[in-house]
């Protein structure tokens, strides 16, 4: 196969890998299926043309009608054969339109859509063919970079904040096989490459060339990845974030992407932070508001409670009225109305809500809404300093109401909100918490009441929080956790007892801050559990202790388990002045309370804390970064002791032998083997030094004629002159005579010929030498170079054993 | 290579004695030749390498008066020939001839019968007799008429050829050149050097005056000293490289012999001895690489189309080739390549 075509073979697969990116928005993997039949078609066609040597107008064309009949093929308006005509065109308009009424309707990851398949295949195809003009035809497969990056762009766009990393891996990757395979394909149109002694090279061995390429490859990462770190208003860089660190509830608060986002891992990461950070500010006309509500996880599976993407119309389509639904129709409602101001340090796309709302105004961007998770949404906006007017009804329900709720029926399709991973421990317990109870809500109130103080639970926010099935399952035999066991595990419990039930996330009330307006910050951050009875919808229980949760409340139909009712109404109402929680009938136990004083009181000490922290890390970081940039020079100085240790005369013997008045055969004694040995390191410290201050250093030299040139290039005189002499001649007799120099000071030789060097050398030479000693580089670079070649031997080596496997060899030897 | 007549019982000789009597020879000889200390010295270390030396310039520069000059120095047989085109071979090694009083044939020796023989403008000869030298510079014997005769030690041939003049000339045939040691150039003497010739040969011809500062014997002594030269394996390797780069290199169409290896550390043993060295070094090596690989390799025609004398082919694999020592670095920092990659030119 010539070059041009395996290179077209390359571009349409790194193309494919380009657009790993898209896995992102789409929610299912049908769209890759589609685009690998449509860059086959294509690819196809380039590799007929180029076999038949079209002229390149030619392969374009060839190439654009591959993908038309493709698009023809996989979304037909079903009156074509084969051919596309005109309707089949109005066909793909209707499939644009389509697709840009989708883009508007949901929310990423997007489901299977004809439209938006369309859309993808046809842009993935285009690029598919920009790539393979550009690469095989053109020959400039660096440019074939910029429709790629028009594929990763889309992920970039539909997520404003944070795009999955791994898939722009997958395509980076794609397009650096397209840049390898082009260069070797140049490579090999040059013909073989081998070595002096006759050693073909394979084509994966590095070139000592290609030193220059990879140093700029290595600096020019490490500017990319250094640069952002400076420029402050990348956000998610490391220095935000250790600069933020005690600014914000960072990448915690929700920031993440809106289908991906752990609501567990956000609930945890609110809770722990050190600090008190304002959220939302809220004005309600409602004296004792429930919790703001603004995502829910609904799926149970063995890695505990999941989050489905909400999916729904468009905001502007107008929000359901739960009085006219019969889902929820029996209950009580009142209306209110509420002004929602969100601080910058909440930036998610799920807009916080009381429940039920039936108006939103002045919200920006595009936002639909999810009338079975209740939760406002949006695909590319976020909350991040919005402020916004809600109207909602508030359910008012008693325990009477619910206990007339009907039993869910066996085949209704809310039952898939009774699914549970199935765990004995689990089932034992609401067995026997369950065992007499005649209707739903009893069963409830008895899981419900079970999390009590006196059953030995106890609220701690250190609990682990990966929110895995195990681990709830865990809580219930430990019994230590916070809010996001509590509601998980009582979620749960109903579950397994039959009844509906997912796990809610807000906001607490926050802290009252008069004239029905609430503050609330990422102490707030709550979660709790919805069961839902019939007729009544979803209905809220916060199992969480109380005494954990700032500005938690309890309601009549699930109120406080720890304390008796009629002595908490009086004494939380008498400690919270300006909230009186028995004046409302629907609240029986208001437990607003201030944020706890050691929260407020020593926020600085956290603070403070964290800053010298911050500061330690960012010392340490330097240290770190310093040491590394030391390793050379120091590992240059060691290697120099190590040598010196070895030249130093030991003892000053010296043979009178020496210099041999009559030549006869002298055996080599220890003494003579030592000096040799002296004599070997010296010379390799000179040879060092010279690599150190950028002087040439040539292997067809003798050591007589490298101390003859390091004199006179450096114009050495004096003493410095005498010792490169000396050197020389040490060298020289340590290899070839029978009787090495000694008792000669070559440590001393060294430095003087080093200080020589030095001061023939320039300022930034002698920096150089000192603080990033080539030599030690070199022989890094060596050591990578060899161990680089050796791997690519074995590679090949492993490869021709495999050839030896190929059915193809068979073949050609039975022709 | 063994011959009876190099069983010398006075053994080799001290430094000392070594040193006296190679300056004495030297200095000699440079009373005649002005200036050219390399070449005097060269010669002489042919000679105690056991070599012949094949001295090849322009007319006129002295390269008969340099033969003449060493001839005279030793105190030993000298013949002369000069080699015309119709000189026979048996003018060069002898003829047995009847005797009327013995009734029998008597082998009468040629010019080669001696310690040195000087053959001048050797190339003028015919091929003929040209071969007539071979088997006595390699194996010091003649065989006339079935009858092998043993030429005296030391025994040296130095001849003289004329590159320019090619007419009526026949070249060396590549087995006489192989048998030559080294070849050397005079090349033109400096100004002060010829200077100082016209002063001193302004009346008389010093060559004349020159006496002889050693003999035989002695000469066979300082042979035995040089050879004691302590040549390194390293050393000995980087020999056998050089040679192996000749018969490798791809300007070359015939590199260096064995022989020619074998010759090459024996010139420089005794080059290492004249200075006083009691081990070869490469730079000896070096030094001697185009005196003695350069007459013995045949370019390719390409090589010779470009006019690339094999000297310059040789200095530049002697430029290329890396010591055999992995100590040093084996990259070059002059232009970053790596050994195998073939350098500019």
């Amino acid at each position: 196969m010539t070059g041009r075509r395996r290179l077209g073979l390359v571009a349409a697969g790194a193309t494919l890998l380009a657009a790993a990116p898209l896995s992102a928005i789409f929610g299912s993997w049908t769209w890759i299926m589609l685009a690998m039949i449509t860059l086959f078609l294509i690819e196809g066609a380039a590799v007929a043309t180029r076999t038949f040597r079209f002229p390149t107008w030619a392969q374009g064309l060839s190439m654009g009608a591959a993908l038309l009949l493709a698009l023809t093929w996989i979304f037909p308006s079903g009156n074509e054969i084969i051919i596309p005509d005109p309707d089949t065109f109005a066909h793909f308009a209707d499939l644009i339109r389509q697709a840009g009424e989708d883009t508007r309707a949901y929310g990423v990851p997007v489901p299977d859509r004809d439209g938006l398949h369309f859309v993808a295949v046809l842009g993935i195809g285009v690029v598919a063919i920009a790539v393979d003009l550009l690469t095989a035809v053109f020959r400039r497969p660096a440019l074939a970079g910029l429709p790629m990056l028009a594929i990763y762009s889309i992920p970039v766009a539909v997520y404003p904040e944070s795009v999955p990393a791994i898939p722009f891996v997958v395509g980076a990757a794609g397009f650096l096989w397209l840049l390898v395979a082009d260069n070797v394909d140049r490579v090999r149109r040059f013909g073989r490459r081998f070595t002096g002694d006759g050693r073909d090279v394979d084509v994966w061995e590095p070139s000592p060339l290609a030193a220059a390429g990879r140093r700029i490859g290595v600096i020019g990462v490490l500017v990319a990845v250094v640069l952002p770190l400076g420029v402050p208003t990348v956000n998610g860089g490391l220095l935000a974030r250790w600069t933020a660190s005690s600014a914000g509830p960072g990448g915690a608060g929700g920031s993440g992407p809106g289908g991906r986002i752990n609501l567990f891992a956000s609930l945890s990461g609110q809770l722990n932070l050190s600090t008190t950070v304002p959220l939302l500010k809220v004005t309600t006309t409602e004296k004792e508001p429930f919790y703001m509500r603004f995502g829910v996880a609904d799926v149970l599976t063995e890695n505990g409670f999941g989050h489905q993407s909400p999916k729904g119309g468009a905001l502007s389509d107008g929000l359901p009225d739960p009085r006219q639904l019969p889902a929820s129709g029996n209950a009580a409602f009142d209306e209110y109305s509420a002004t929602i101001e969100v601080t910058k340090d909440l930036q998610q796309n799920m807009a916080p809500l009381y429940t039920y709302p039936t108006g939103v105004k002045d919200l920006k961007g595009a936002w639909s809404y999810d009338p079975d998770q209740q939760v406002l949404f949006s695909g590319r906006n976020t909350t991040r300093e919005q402020k916004y007017q809600i109207t909602y009804l508030r359910a008012r329900y008693t325990a009477a109401q619910l206990q007339q709720a009907e039993p869910l029926a066996a085949n209704d399709p809310l039952r898939a909100y009774t699914a549970t991973p199935g765990d004995p421990t689990v089932e034992t317990e609401v067995a026997r918490l369950t065992a007499g109870k005649n209707n739903d809500y009893a069963k409830v109130r008895a899981i419900y009441d079970w999390f009590s103080k006196e059953n030995g639970f106890k609220y701690d926010l250190s609990a682990p929080s990966t929110g895995k099935a195990s681990e709830i399952a865990d809580f219930l035999t430990n019994r230590t956790g916070y809010c996001q066991q509590y509601a998980a595990a009582m979620a749960w419990m109903v579950r397994a007892a039959g009844i509906p039930a997912r796990v809610a996330f807000g906001f607490t009330r926050g802290t009252p801050g008069g004239n029905g307006v609430f503050n609330i910050s990422n102490r707030n951050a709550h979660a709790w559990t919805e069961v839902y009875f019939q007729g009544f919808g979803w209905v809220p229980f916060d199992a969480t202790p109380t005494a954990g949760v700032t500005g938690s409340a309890r309601s009549a139909w699930a109120p406080d388990v720890d304390r008796p009712a009629p002595v908490a109404s009086s004494s939380t109402g008498a400690a919270v002045p300006g909230v009186d929680s028995s004046g409302d009938p629907g609240a029986a136990n208001g437990a607003n309370r201030p944020e706890p004083g050691t929260n407020t009181g020593s926020t600085t000490g956290p603070v403070a804390e964290e800053t010298s922290w911050t500061g330690v890390w960012v010392a340490a970081g330097i240290a770190l970064l310093i040491a590394l940039l030391l390793v050379p020079a120091l590992s240059r100085v060691m290697v120099r002791r190590r040598r010196h240790a070895v030249t130093a005369p030991a003892a000053p013997t010296v043979l009178s032998a020496t210099g041999g008045d009559t030549i006869t055969d002298i055996t080599v004694t220890g003494v003579a083997g030592q000096a040799r040995e002296d004599a070997h390191a010296a010379w390799d410290e000179l040879i060092d030094s010279m690599v150190d201050f950028r002087v040439p250093v040539d292997p067809t030299e003798t050591p007589r004629i490298t101390a003859q040139r390091l004199v006179r290039d450096l114009s050495l005189a004096g003493e410095p002159a005498e010792a490169a002499t000396l050197l020389g001649t040490a060298e020289e007799r340590a290899r070839y005579a029978r009787q090495p120099l000694q008792g000669a000071e070559l440590t001393a030789a060294l430095r003087r010929i080093r200080s020589g060097m030095s001061v023939a050398a320039s300022r930034r030479v002698r920096l150089r030498a000192t603080l990033l000693p080539p030599s030690v580089l070199l022989s890094w670079r060596l050591g990578l170079a060899e161990w680089s070649t050796r791997a690519a031997e074995r590679l090949t080596r492993l490869r021709d054993a495999l050839t030896r496997f190929n059915p193809r060899r068979l073949l050609t030897r039975t022709r | 290579m063994t011959t009876p007549t190099w069983g010398d019982p006075a053994g080799p000789l001290t430094s000392a004695e070594f040193r006296a009597a190679t300056q004495a020879i030297m200095a000699n000889i440079e009373q005649v030749i002005e200036g050219k200390s390399a070449t005097v010295r060269l010669a002489v270390a042919v000679m105690l390498a056991e070599g012949h030396l094949l001295i090849e310039d322009v007319p006129g520069v002295g390269k008969t008066k340099l033969a003449k000059a060493l001839a005279r120095s030793i105190d030993c047989s000298v013949r002369r020939i000069q080699f015309t085109p119709d000189l026979l071979p048996s003018d060069v090694t002898g003829v047995s001839v009847y005797n009327q009083e013995t009734r029998d044939f008597e082998f009468k020796p040629g010019a080669v019968f001696a310690n040195l023989v000087v053959g001048d403008e050797i190339n003028r000869a015919s091929p003929k007799t040209q071969s007539a030298l071979l088997e006595c510079m390699e194996e010091r014997q003649v065989t006339v008429d079935g009858t092998t005769y043993e030429l005296q030690a030391p025994f040296m041939v130095v001849a003289t050829q004329n590159p320019i003049e090619m007419e009526g000339t026949y070249p060396l045939p590549e087995a006489q050149r192989d048998r030559f040691t080294a070849r050397i150039a005079m090349g033109y003497p400096d100004p002060r050097a010829e200077l100082a010739m016209l002063a001193g040969q302004n009346d008389h011809d010093p060559l004349n005056d020159l006496r002889a500062v050693t003999d035989a014997a002695t000469v066979r002594r300082l042979i035995e000293t040089a050879r004691a030269v302590h040549a390194a394996d390293a050393v000995q390797q980087y020999a056998i490289a050089l040679v192996t780069a000749t018969r490798e290199a791809p300007e070359i169409r015939l590199g260096a012999s064995p022989r020619c290896t074998l010759q090459l550390m024996r010139t420089a043993k005794a080059v290492a001895a004249l200075e006083g060295r009691d081990y070869v070094l490469p730079d000896d090596l070096q030094a001697l690489a185009v005196p003695v690989l350069a007459h013995r390799i045949i370019p390719t025609a390409d090589a010779q189309l470009n006019r690339r004398t094999t000297d310059a082919i040789v200095a530049e694999i002697v430029h290329r080739l890396p010591l055999p020592q992995a100590r040093t670095n084996p990259y070059d920092t002059r232009d970053g390549r790596a050994p195998y990659e073939s350098r500019g030119r």
